[in-house]
């Protein structure tokens, strides 16, 4: 399945100033992967050492919440992905 | 019951559709725990004392620092050294005398979240860290209470009004701390997202219009876009899993 993940600005500066990355994958989890995988330096702000979702990252499907354990969720051809950085300044 | 002064002061959101002088009387009713004034309570606290809500308890402990000053708009040049509370009531008491301020210099804590906050209406959440962000979350559920969520950091924000018992959590979008320092933020950015909070307390206070209940606002203004997430209850969520 043909996934576009719409990058945080934050992240996007690791992904070569793209804003947008189209992917392959069967679910989300496997989306973030190959996402990893072509920009390697991006790797840690998506996953933690164990391989769980990272603690400030926020990932929504179609615009709406994918929580850590729902990774297997199964994606669709044009679906998009969104990821946001946590923030917490007040 | 409003007073003739209260009906001229009010007079132009009176007129508003929904609004009217049985709204602004809910405001007169209403309690507000404002947590921080910093950036966002500046802002928060501002607009809702010229709104008329009848009291607002504001807790911070910090004193005023030069480097606050780019965005904490109640503090003044000769407030620096002073606790941010007493600088924030003088301002908006002057503002709005007929909002009773109760001002609270001390630092919030799980030992006296409860007592804080007893006799208010509802939470806003305006602090600068994750911890307490948490403990108000845990406390807005445990006590019932409505709980209007906002944070910044430089040109981004974000907003997201809480219902106990019927909507998303902050622990429900939100895991675990990390460590914080100083963060990066321009002025404007708490400007924005402290009116949403403001514009969020007095709709729900009134009962007027749609909430951001299960709907995460994001503010980018370098691209000056918002973005509006939904968000969905988490039932294994560590503060409100086993709520309503």
């Amino acid at each position: 399945m043909s996934v576009k993940i719409k990058l945080h600005r934050s992240l996007a500066k690791l992904a070569d100033g793209q804003a947008v990355v189209e992917v392959n994958g069967n679910t989300v989890g496997q989306c973030l992967e190959q996402l990893a995988t072509r920009f390697p330096k991006i790797k840690k702000r998506l996953f933690e050492k164990d391989g769980a979702l990272s603690r400030v990252l926020e990932v929504y499907l179609n615009g709406e919440s994918i929580y850590p354990g729902e990774l297997a969720t199964a994606v669709k051809d044009s679906d998009e992905l969104d990821t946001a950085v946590r923030i917490s300044g007040g | 019951m409003l007073n003739q002064k209260e009906l001229e002061r009010y007079s132009r959101q009176i007129m508003i559709n929904g609004f009217g002088e049985k709204g602004q009387d809910k405001l007169k009713k209403a309690k507000v725990f404002i947590a921080g004034v910093g950036g966002l309570g500046s802002v928060t606290a501002t607009y809702l004392v010229a709104a008329g809500v009848g009291v607002i308890r504001i807790v911070d402990q910090d004193v005023v620092e030069l480097s606050n000053l780019n965005r904490q708009i109640l503090h003044h040049d000769d407030d620096i050294g002073k606790n941010k509370v007493y600088s924030a009531a003088k301002r908006l008491n002057g503002l709005n005398p007929e909002v009773k301020i109760e001002a609270i210099a001390g630092k919030i804590t799980e030992a006296n979240i409860s007592k804080l906050v007893a006799g208010c209406d509802l939470i806003v959440d305006a602090m600068d860290n994750l911890p307490i962000r948490y403990l108000l979350n845990k406390t807005a559920i445990e006590e019932k209470l409505p709980f209007f969520h906002g944070a910044v950091n430089g040109f981004e924000g974000r907003a997201m009004t809480i219902i106990p018992g019927q909507t998303a959590c902050l622990m429900c979008v939100y895991r675990g701390a990390v460590v914080e320092g100083s963060f990066p933020v321009v002025g404007v950015t708490p400007g924005v997202i402290g009116c949403i909070q403001a514009a969020e307390v007095i709709k729900h206070i009134v009962g007027t219009g749609q909430l951001l209940a299960n709907r995460l606002l994001i503010y980018d203004g370098l691209s000056m876009k918002f973005t509006q997430f939904k968000v969905k209850r988490d039932p294994n969520c560590q503060h409100c899993g086993s709520e309503g």
